[in-house]
Formats: C-alpha cells, sequence, structure tokens
C-alpha cells in the first residue's frame, strides 16, 4: 500500500477518506536532524523553522508519496501550499479548504469541501471510496483513538518516560493503521505492567507548538518534567473525540471535526482555554509547560492570554521558546530544571 | 582574586571540641568563569574566582585544589559539595547538582534575609529571581538564547572601545551624556557603538548608553513578574558602578550589592549543601 503525505496544522485532515481510497495516511512532520536548506531557497529563515523543515521533506520524498493534501491551517501553512506547488514534485497535490469557523454553514462547506476531495481521488487514481469503505476506515480510527486514550491515560499513574509517549504518538499518524492497532495493543499490555508513577518525576500538562522530534521530549524527561496530559495535535488532540459510526460518514466526519480540541489557528481563544482547563480537572498535575516554537504566530498569539489565565488559576507556569534543533540549548535545561524545583 | 581565612584552626578546634562542623564548597561553573566558595557551618571560610575556559572539568578541579590548598584543608574533610552553573554536570563528585536560579535566591537570602527580588546578570544570562516571604524562589525569567544585556556583550563592547572592562563603571560616571544604543543584538549594537565613535561620540557617554541599553532590557524582563523590595543585585556584572546606577535609576529604587556579588552563587550552592541531608542525595 502506498503513503499518502498530508500537512496540517491540527487534525483538519481526514485520513479516513484515503484510507478508504487504499492508502496509508502520513502526516508530514519533517526532520529535526536535516539542515533546511534546500526549502530555505524559497522560504525566509524568519518562517516557522518546522515548515521549511516539512517542505524539505516534501522536496526530498515527494517520490515516494501517492500524492500530497494540505488543509486550511496556519498563515504559514496556507502560504506554504503555493511554494509546494511550484517545488515539490508530485503528481496530486490537493489543498482542502477546512473551514476555520463552526457553524451550520461552514459544517455544510466542510461536507462540499470533503466530496471534492473524494471526487478528486476517484478520478485520479481510478479507486471507488464508498460508503461502505469509509465506515470501516472511521471504525479504525475509533479503534485506534480508544488504544491511544488509553495508553495516554496510564501517563498519570505509571512509569511512561515522555520519549515513549512520544513514539507512539508519532507513529500513530505516520504508521499503516492496522499495523498500528496490533502495535497498540501489545504497547497497552506492557504500559499497564509498568511500575507506578516514579517519586523523582513530576507532573506537568504541556501545551504549545507541537513536538515533533525525541530530543526535546528528552529534556522535558531529564529535567524531571513527566508529562501527564497535553494540549498538542501531536498528542491527545488528535484521539481526544471518536468519529460518529452512525449515519452519512462524510457527516460524520464533518461532525469529528467540530469537536476536536481547538488548535491555535481558531478563535475564540476561550475555546482553548475551556479545553485546557477540562484536561487540568481531570488530572491534577503540578506545574504547566507552555513551549513555542520559535516564529509559531498562532501560539505567540495565544500566549499572553493564556498564560495570563492559567496563572491567576493558581497553577506553576513556565513558557520557553524553542529553536527547531535537536541540540537543546543549556539556557533551556536551566530553566526547565529550576521550574521543576521550585514546583 | 579571591579572598580566604586561615580557619584551619578554627575547624580543628571545633572538631576537638567534640562539635559538629560542617564543611561544605559551592562550585558555580559559569559559561566564562568558575567560581568557589568553601563554609564552614554559615561561615565563609574562603572564595575565588578563575576563568573556566575550555574545560570545565579541569576548571572546577583546578579552582578546587587551589582553594583546599589554601585553606590547608584536605578534600576527605570537606562533606558535602554541591555544583551549579552552566557547568553543574560536570562536577562529578557533587553530591547534588542544583540550578543557579536556586543558588543565587539562597547567596543572596544569605546577605540579605529580607530579599524579596534578586537581578543576576552573569557572563552568558541575566536572570531576575522573585522571592516569596518564606525566602523562597516563587518565580523567574532568564533572557533569551542571545548575550545582549549580559557579561559577553560588555566584553564585545569593551574590545571595540579599547577600554578595559574594570573602568567602564569609572568611565560610565563621567559622561555628559547618555547616548541611545537602540540594537537589541550584540553584534549589531557593536556596529552601532563602532559608528558612534566614528561620529567622534566620547567613550565615556557610549559606555552610557551601553549600561543604559542593559538596563533598559534588564528593567523590561522584570516587569514580566513584578518587582518586591529589597532587591539584591548579584553576579560579575553587579562589581560595575555603571550598571548599578543605570539599573536604579530605571527602576527608581536601591540595590544592595553585596561584597561577594561575583561568587553569590557559589555561596548559595555551599549553603545548599550544608542542608543536604545525609552524605548525599
Amino acid at each position: 500500500m502506498e503513503r499518502f503525505a498530508y500537512y496540517d496544522t491540527g487534525h483538519e485532515f481526514p485520513e479516513e477518506i484515503v484510507m478508504a481510497a487504499g492508502f496509508i495516511p502520513y502526516k508530514i512532520l519533517g526532520d529535526v536532524h536535516e539542515l533546511t536548506d534546500p526549502a530555505d531557497r524559497y522560504v525566509h529563515n524568519y518562517i516557522c523553522p518546522f515548515s521549511r523543515s516539512a517542505l524539505t521533506e516534501g522536496m526530498m520524498h515527494s517520490d515516494e508519496w501517492a500524492g500530497i493534501a494540505f488543509c486550511h491551517g496556519c498563515d504559514t501553512t496556507n502560504n506554504q501550499y503555493d511554494i509546494w506547488k511550484r517545488h515539490v514534485k508530485t503528481d496530486f497535490l490537493y489543498w482542502i479548504n477546512t473551514p476555520a469557523n463552526n457553524n451550520k454553514t461552514a459544517r455544510s462547506f466542510h461536507v462540499r469541501e470533503l466530496k471534492r476531495f473524494i471526487d478528486h481521488l476517484e478520478k485520479k487514481f481510478n479507486v471507488t471510496i464508498s460508503t461502505d469503505k469509509l465506515k470501516e476506515a472511521i471504525k479504525t480510527s475509533n479503534k485506534l483513538k480508544s488504544l491511544m486514550r488509553q495508553l495516554a491515560s496510564l501517563r498519570s499513574s505509571k512509569d511512561i518516560p515522555n520519549p515513549d509517549y512520544h513514539a507512539i504518538v508519532r507513529k500513530s499518524v505516520q504508521m499503516p493503521k492496522d499495523q498500528l492497532i496490533k502495535e497498540l495493543e501489545s504497547t497497552l499490555k506492557d504500559w499497564k505492567k509498568r511500575p507506578d508513577f516514579p517519586k523523582d518525576r513530576v507532573s506537568v500538562l504541556v501545551t504549545g507548538s507541537d513536538i515533533t522530534y525525541l530530543e526535546w521530549m528528552e529534556v522535558l524527561e531529564n529535567a524531571g518534567l513527566r508529562i501527564v496530559r497535553d494540549d498538542m495535535s501531536l498528542g491527545e488532540r488528535y484521539f481526544a473525540e471518536t468519529i460518529p459510526e452512525s449515519g452519512d460518514p462524510i457527516e460524520a466526519l464533518v461532525d469529528y471535526n467540530s469537536r476536536i480540541p481547538q488548535p491555535p489557528t481558531r478563535l475564540p481563544f476561550e475555546a482553548r482555554l475551556d479545553y485546557l482547563f477540562k484536561c487540568l480537572r481531570e488530572t491534577p498535575v503540578k506545574g504547566v509547560v507552555f513551549q513555542n516554537l520559535k516564529f509559531c504566530e498562532p501560539h505567540l498569539l495565544d500566549l499572553p492570554y493564556m498564560t495570563d489565565q492559567i496563572k491567576k488559576a493558581g497553577y506553576k507556569l513556565i513558557t520557553i521558546e524553542r529553536e527547531y534543533t535537536p541540540v537543546i540549548d543549556q539556557q533551556v535545561v536551566s530553566r526547565l530544571e529550576t521550574f521543576r524545583e521550585i514546583i | 582574586m579571591g579572598f580566604f581565612i586561615s580557619n584551619i584552626d578554627l575547624i580543628e578546634q571545633s572538631w576537638s571540641k567534640g562539635k559538629l562542623s560542617m564543611l561544605s564548597v559551592g562550585l558555580d561553573i559559569g559559561s566564562i568563569t568558575t567560581k568557589i566558595a568553601v563554609m564552614q557551618d554559615k561561615k565563609i571560610l574562603g572564595t575565588d574566582v578563575a576563568f573556566t575556559g575550555y574545560s570545565p572539568e579541569k576548571a572546577w578541579k583546578d579552582i578546587l585544589e587551589k582553594m583546599l590548598s589554601e585553606l590547608k584543608l584536605k578534600e576527605s574533610s570537606v562533606d558535602r559539595i554541591v555544583s551549579t552553573g552552566y557547568g553543574r554536570n560536570n562536577v562529578s563528585i557533587a553530591q547534588k547538582k542544583i540550578t543557579e536560579i536556586l543558588c543565587h535566591a539562597e547567596g543572596a537570602r544569605h546577605f540579605l534575609p529580607k530579599v524579596r527580588s534578586v537581578i543576576d546578570i552573569g557572563g552568558q544570562d541575566s536572570k531576575f529571581i522573585r522571592m516569596d516571604e518564606g525566602g523562597g524562589v516563587a518565580d523567574f525569567v532568564m533572557n533569551d538564547k542571545c548575550s545582549a544585556g549580559t557579561g559577553r556583550f560588555l566584553e564585545v563592547m569593551a574590545r571595540a572601545l579599547e577600554v578595559p572592562l574594570n573602568e567602564f563603571g569609572t568611565m560610565s560616571d563621567r559622561a555628559k551624556n547618555t547616548v541611545r544604543i537602540s540594537s537589541m543584538c550584540t553584534v549589531f549594537a557593536e556596529s552601532e557603538v563602532i559608528s558612534l565613535i566614528s561620529k567622534g561620540e566620547s567613550r565615556e557617554n557610549i559606555i552610557a548608553g551601553i549600561h543604559d541599553s542593559i538596563a533598559s532590557r534588564m528593567v523590561s524582563m522584570m516587569g514580566r513578574t513584578g518587582v518586591m523590595k529589597p532587591v539584591v543585585m548579584t553576579g560579575g556584572v553587579a562589581k560595575n558602578i555603571g550598571i548599578r546606577k543605570a539599573l536604579e535609576k530605571r527602576l527608581g529604587i536601591k540595590l544592595d550589592v553585596p561584597e561577594t556579588a561575583q561568587v553569590n552563587g557559589a555561596i548559595g550552592a555551599a549553603i545548599l549543601a550544608q542542608n543536604l541531608n545525609g552524605s548525599s542525595s
């Protein structure tokens, strides 16, 4: 089975449609270990470094993918689509105009957008994306999300180091789903047998930009900060909600999209904050880490309001702006370790 | 650079009288200098400063050996060691590694028990620490990964102006006017300073402008958590009277600066070492 790549900033991409078309959905996550000079020729270095890494991955690996689709996300993502059109070799590059609003008109528009995507896929790849195939894909997705929820919930009671969690989250958006479900079932058995939450770790909720590479998870772990909840797209937001399995599958996908926890590219701020507080009520934590990737504008826009509200609610909070690099600056380490010491 | 008290007799007297005495060492391995403080109970027996250089490991070993030799102490007589600073993880013999924020807070509290805020400007970073009523760290902010507003920034400027760094304070006192240095980046600020030199601006006025730009940056950072009095200033840059005055002017309050400002982190580490439970953590 061929991989079908997608690039979105939240979870706007309907993986189930490409699964029903017979492809493996593959979320483009860049590679922090690769220099981004191919992309830097076309995108200034004051633009989100993750997006430049994703473009580099596209330029180097697009021949391995059946096609690529973008969803409406942050301004950088939206503008990247035009750059990809010129500089990434592919026979199928598609734009899904996922609505930012969440009302009746937006949902109706979204239904039309998804049908248009299905129509293009069917014509380009000579496949039929039937209702049954879509329903089957939705069931597979829900099974996966359920397993991920069970695994994620073990973080607050068992010894699950941050890199272990990161590894499964990354796989969840890149691996063939059937194979992944088997692996997650086995991981769940393993995690349930793990020792209890270690006494030398303090529990935190992590929010902000998606953490796409292991090294940053290791830094948090080594600083003694154990992530027991997260508010990231490459994380809980991916599996927080279930897709309705009855009724029209396209309507179900649109309904699902309207319920997933809100990424920073959407307004109002309050919806994000409500979700964060819900997580904090559900799982007690000692502190909140608000980490932003340098030049990640949607998160920087949210930051003043969100951090102010979190602090007002009495939570200990640290904000960190990080570079896109696997080599972690000692100053960041000191700040995280100090945070751990004072909480 | 250091000072020490020939206090071996005092320690031996304490031991011979059967009094339990705690001998602790604090090692602060900074980006530019390595600092040491040796304490017996709450008394500072000696402190020293040396350049860190390429090898943090060599730096702490050398300074420890020199300090112990000056104090006529053996390494085996040291009860506990705590390391701090960027090179803290290189100190293999330390029972505990503690971040510089906590050590500076503790050092400042030793100097002024009622301290509520600490400004620390070191070689590579600047920090502002706000403390709670109990003397614990309530919040802190650090500069971003940038040398502007740090000791390294001053070093670069001293080179551009061909003025020894230790003369910066007195020279800025003689300034007739404080020029405005608007660049945030050290490299750009250096070229701005070179432009000012070529325009014939006096070195005194430029130095006053440099101090003011550091103070301005620091005060902005302090605004993120709020300043509470009394404020203690620590770190090597605290030795510079020009920076102190610029900060006091912008803050509108007087800063308390200990004689031992540069080794404050090491003193804090030595104090925290005494509070460790058992011989190791």
